[in-house]
């Protein structure tokens, strides 16, 4: 066994050393340096598993086969104290009101939005039963409310669950006269707004340009279209005989989607005397460089995720976002993610805490999802899909985040990562590092660009699982 | 970090006017990279892939069969007026006693002699042992069927559905119930006593006399059939000595079933300006062609799922439907339906019934190991993947169903039939021909795609049926 001698403090002050100090030999010996390192930088599984499709002319179009939209979106709601209201022109997301226009639809609308009464229903409480003469329209302004439906043998089936800024009971109150064909019931404590039947033939009664709009919705046959909501292609199939063919043509949307190449800038400044003689062993203009792509990089997945406008959370469509039913995300839920990008899913995307969150419920539920290897890494899958962990997926305050599932792809309709290569002075794909020149002050200007966009091909090619909570505790 | 510059809306009011050309005029010089045209519609097609297709030379297919002896009994189809389920008449020939019944005039009453019996979930139709003397048609509602075994647990000997029905030999020769029969769901039943059957035959000359000729057993000309109800090839086995050896020949089905190629057709308009003009840097009629294409592909898998005359749906032989223990798809579901047959290659589901299966698999704290087709990775069960197919219908209430086969002409298992060297070809089985240009300067493309498929054996092909989506429990 060796000892370890504590430096005594007694002996340094008494006896002069005999050797040379470590200290002293330092300044003889040439120091190790690691290169500056960064916390910010993650591993940016989005980008590398995106495709990257070259965008020439800074502009991508989306060509799409003509699509007869239902309109379904949600609904935004204002609060003031406790008084809830729907924002009048949202009524326009319901399909009912979706065309309705005119001199006066404004008002009207208006005059629509002040009839809905506000209830308050508490979890497990019914709000609407099945079989019952359907009332009214009722809009959710918070919370989440289930829907079952009786089976065919007559036991209960999950039809789905409404969270805030959906509705119910819109084609019911056309029609008129109906039952309910389902139970709704609140989930968890829900601010609902309801306009009775009544109320609404009221209005119907008061406002022409209305009536008009709703005996038009009653009569109107819908043109051609196949279960996707696109303009029909006919075909004739399984006959025999000389039946006349039917002649067709596939139509385009005329206005399609277009895509410009977003841009995330910085100028990073070097003082020339520090990148003139710093420079052994490292050259500091390149560490300087680094660092910055980096985090230019990291802005970039950032904004492929959270962009208002071609950001991946806010791309999905209406019809392909679920809530969770309870809160954390079970096996249940990520087998219903499949179940909507059934053709061919890609990845999921989560942030770690969610991913965690996954885990445990899988551990609750007794199975043990085996783990992928992608380009040699080992990620966590669920059917062999896998999740890869993004940072960038926002955790709302009260522990809320977002799963998605992607179809990557430009040969399958998915998701493809947009850029631009070959552009002056190019660094890296996409990016690029022009010289400004140098200042008064003998300082040194580049200017770093990274120039990307994504776009999302088919609508069912994106996913979202909305309302995670990933810190449940029970 | 770096910092995002929002675009403040002081600068965009025009307090700062702009010292360059801005992105929306430069995109005025810039051609803007285009898509091609894209469409929801298109889907995995896994049907189309997973099958084999067989070059068919002029149009049609005969399978060959051994000669089969019926004695097959159909499902009864019953009708509701008004609360009062009544068994289409014509549809009483489906049970095997009266089949042969030469003549449709007694069928009529008798579909009224039965009477409407509703049974509540649990409760027992019918106890094993106890002296049988009703038909039970079921017309609503399961009903399993409950042996014992040899040491006088409860087996489950099959779930029987809508259209099924027991009994009936029992009733024409009398008999004890061999199961016990008792209700999974609410059921509503249709039931013949043999009172109602005596007073019937009272009733009816013709319909004594053939009940007469199936009760007496010297009548009844039996042939030698082997377990699948085929003409059986006589073999001796295991002999000493010299026995005479059986002298046999393999018969045949007299009228096999011929398959004809279906088509799906349509015909392609495009203007001669359009197509001459707008061609830089996507062909406007390639582009066109191609989303036919795509939509005719998509109705060949529906009709081929679908059709009433070849589609998979409607050939599964009766005694290869299975229906669902309790509802939902459950794995004790599908080891019954991969008992069935032998190299199951896939099984196809709706995706809304592949995510049923995987939540019931979670609930019994299983994962099932995934397997790859054509570089994806699908769920399995057993190493048996189940495919998606959307064309799979689903019901209003939530049913659907989920087949298992037997893929390849060499296992004697279910094909795709097409005809490949057509004139005009533009993909296998699949022609794309000119029609001319019209007055209106519009020229025509007749586009047909030429399908069937074919079921060589009936234990090719399986069903699940009654499979519920969206159970809560």
């Amino acid at each position: 066994m060796t000892e370890v001698l504590e430096p005594g403090t007694e002996i340094d002050e008494q006896r002069p050393s005999q050797s040379l100090s470590t200290a002293a030999a330092r300044n003889l010996a040439t120091t190790t340096k690691s290169v500056p390192q960064m916390q910010g930088i993650t591993s940016r599984w989005l980008l590398r598993q995106l495709p990257w499709v070259q965008a020439s002319g800074g502009t991508y179009r989306v060509n799409r086969r003509l699509s007869y939209v239902v309109g379904d979106g949600r609904l935004t709601f204002t609060n003031v104290g406790d008084n809830v209201a729907v924002v009048p022109g949202e009524l326009r997301e319901l399909p009912l009101l979706r065309t309705f226009e005119g001199d006066d639809a404004d008002s009207t609308l208006v005059a629509v939005a002040e009839r809905f009464t506000q209830r308050e229903y508490s979890a497990g409480e019914v709000i609407v039963e099945f079989g019952h003469q359907a009332d009214g329209l009722y809009l959710v302004a918070h919370g989440k409310v289930s829907k079952t439906g009786v089976g065919k043998y007559g036991e209960a089936t999950t039809l789905g669950v409404l969270a805030g800024g959906d509705y119910f009971g819109d084609s019911e109150i056309v029609a008129g006269g109906g039952i309910w064909e389902f139970t709704a019931k609140a989930v968890t404590r829900c601010t609902v707004l309801s306009l009775s039947e009544q109320s609404f033939a009221e209005l119907v009664e008061r406002s022409e340009a209305l009536r008009a709009h709703v005996e038009a919705q009653r009569s109107s046959a819908a043109p051609a279209r196949n279960d996707h909501g696109e303009a029909a292609i006919d075909v004739a199939s399984g006959h025999s005989g000389e039946p006349e063919i039917p002649s067709t043509f596939a139509d385009y949307e005329l206005a399609p989607r277009e895509y410009e190449l977003s841009v995330a800038q910085t100028v990073l400044r070097v003082h020339t005397r520090v990148a003139d003689l710093y420079n052994e062993p490292m050259d500091q203009l390149e560490q300087q460089l680094r660092l910055t792509i980096e985090a230019l990089r990291e802005r970039q997945e950032h904004e492929l995720v959270n962009n208002h406008d071609f950001g991946l959370l806010h791309n999905a469509d209406m019809s392909m976002r679920a809530p969770t039913r309870g809160g954390p995300p079970t096996p249940d839920e990520f087998d219903e993610l499949l179940a909507m990008v059934w053709k061919d899913p890609g990845f999921f995307l989560a942030h770690p805490r969610a991913i965690a969150a996954f885990g445990r419920e899988c551990t609750k539920s007794g199975v043990y999802p085996t783990s992928v290897d992608v380009g040699g890494h080992k990620i966590p899958a669920w059917r062999d899909i896998p999740i890869f962990p993004c940072n960038k997926i926002p955790v709302s305050e009260n522990y809320a985040s977002s799963v998605l599932l992607v179809r990557a792809g430009e040969h399958n309709q998915g998701v493809v990562g947009l850029h631009q290569t070959g552009i002056p002075d190019e660094y890296q794909p996409g990016l690029s590092v022009r010289f400004m020149g140098i200042n008064e002050k003998a300082v040194i200007s580049y200017l770093v660009s990274a120039y990307y966009s994504a776009a999302v091909l088919v609508p069912d090619a994106l996913a979202v699982l909305e309302d995670v909570e990933v810190g449940r505790e029970d | 970090m770096t910092e995002l510059l929002e675009p403040t809306p002081a600068s965009a009011a025009g307090q700062q006017t702009p010292h360059s050309l801005s992105t929306g005029a430069a995109r005025q010089l810039a051609t803007t990279t285009k898509t091609v045209p894209h469409t929801r519609e298109i889907t995995p097609r896994w049907l189309l892939r997973g099958l084999p297709w067989v070059d068919v030379g002029a149009g049609t297919y005969r399978v060959n069969r051994r000669l089969t002896y019926t004695v097959g009994d159909g499902r009864l189809t019953c009708v509701t007026t008004a609360g009062r389920v009544r068994v289409i008449p014509a549809q009483l020939r489906e049970l095997a006693p009266l089949r042969d019944l030469p003549t449709d005039e007694p069928l009529d009453s008798l579909a009224d002699a039965f009477e409407q019996r509703e049974y509540a979930a649990g409760q027992t139709i019918a106890a094993a042992g106890t002296p049988a003397g009703q038909l039970f048609l079921i017309a609503h509602g399961k009903v399993d069927a409950i042996g014992a075994t040899q040491h006088g647990a409860a087996s489950l000997v099959a779930t029987l559905a809508e259209g099924d029905h027991f009994g009936a030999a029992q009733l024409v020769y009398g008999g004890e119930w061999p199961h016990s029969f008792r209700a999974v769901t609410p059921c509503v039943t249709l039931a013949l006593t043999r009172q109602a059957f005596e007073q019937q035959l009272s009733a009816s000359a013709r319909l004594r006399a053939h009940v007469d000729t199936l009760q007496d057993p010297s009548a009844a000309p039996t042939q030698p059939v082997n377990k699948y109800g085929e003409a059986a090839v006589d073999l001796a086995s295991g002999h000493r000595g010299e026995p005479p050896i059986p002298a046999t020949f393999v018969d045949y089905e007299c009228a096999p079933r011929e398959y004809e190629l279906a088509v799906a057709q349509t015909v392609l308009r495009v203007h001669t300006r359009v197509a001459d003009l707008y061609n830089e840097p996507m062909d406007q009629t390639e582009q066109q062609l191609r989303l036919t294409i795509e939509a005719l592909r998509e109705r060949q898998e529906h009709e081929l799922v679908n059709n009433p005359d070849f589609g998979l749906l409607h050939n599964v032989d009766l005694g290869q439907r299975l229906q669902t223990r309790t509802g939902p798809p459950t794995p004790e579901d599908l080891d019954a339906l991969l008992a069935r047959r032998r190299k199951t290659k896939f099984f196809l589901a709706h995706p809304r019934a592949i995510a049923a299966v995987r939540t019931q698999c979670t609930r019994r704290r299983l994962y099932p190991h995934g397997v790859e087709v054509d570089g994806t990775p699908m769920t399995a069960w057993r190493g048996v993947p189940m495919l998606p197919c959307d064309k799979i219908p689903i019901s209003d209430n939530g049913t659907t169903t989920i087949l298992a086969m037997r893929a390849g002409e060499d296992n004697n298992g279910v094909i795709g039939l097409r005809q490949t060297g057509i004139a005009d070809e533009y993909q296998p089985g699949l022609s794309v021909r000119f029609l001319g240009i019209d007055g209106n300067a519009i020229s025509s493309y007749l586009v047909s795609a030429y399908f069937s498929a074919a079921v060589l054996v009936a234990s090719a092909l399986g069903a699940l049926e009654n499979v519920e989506l969206g159970r809560t429990t």
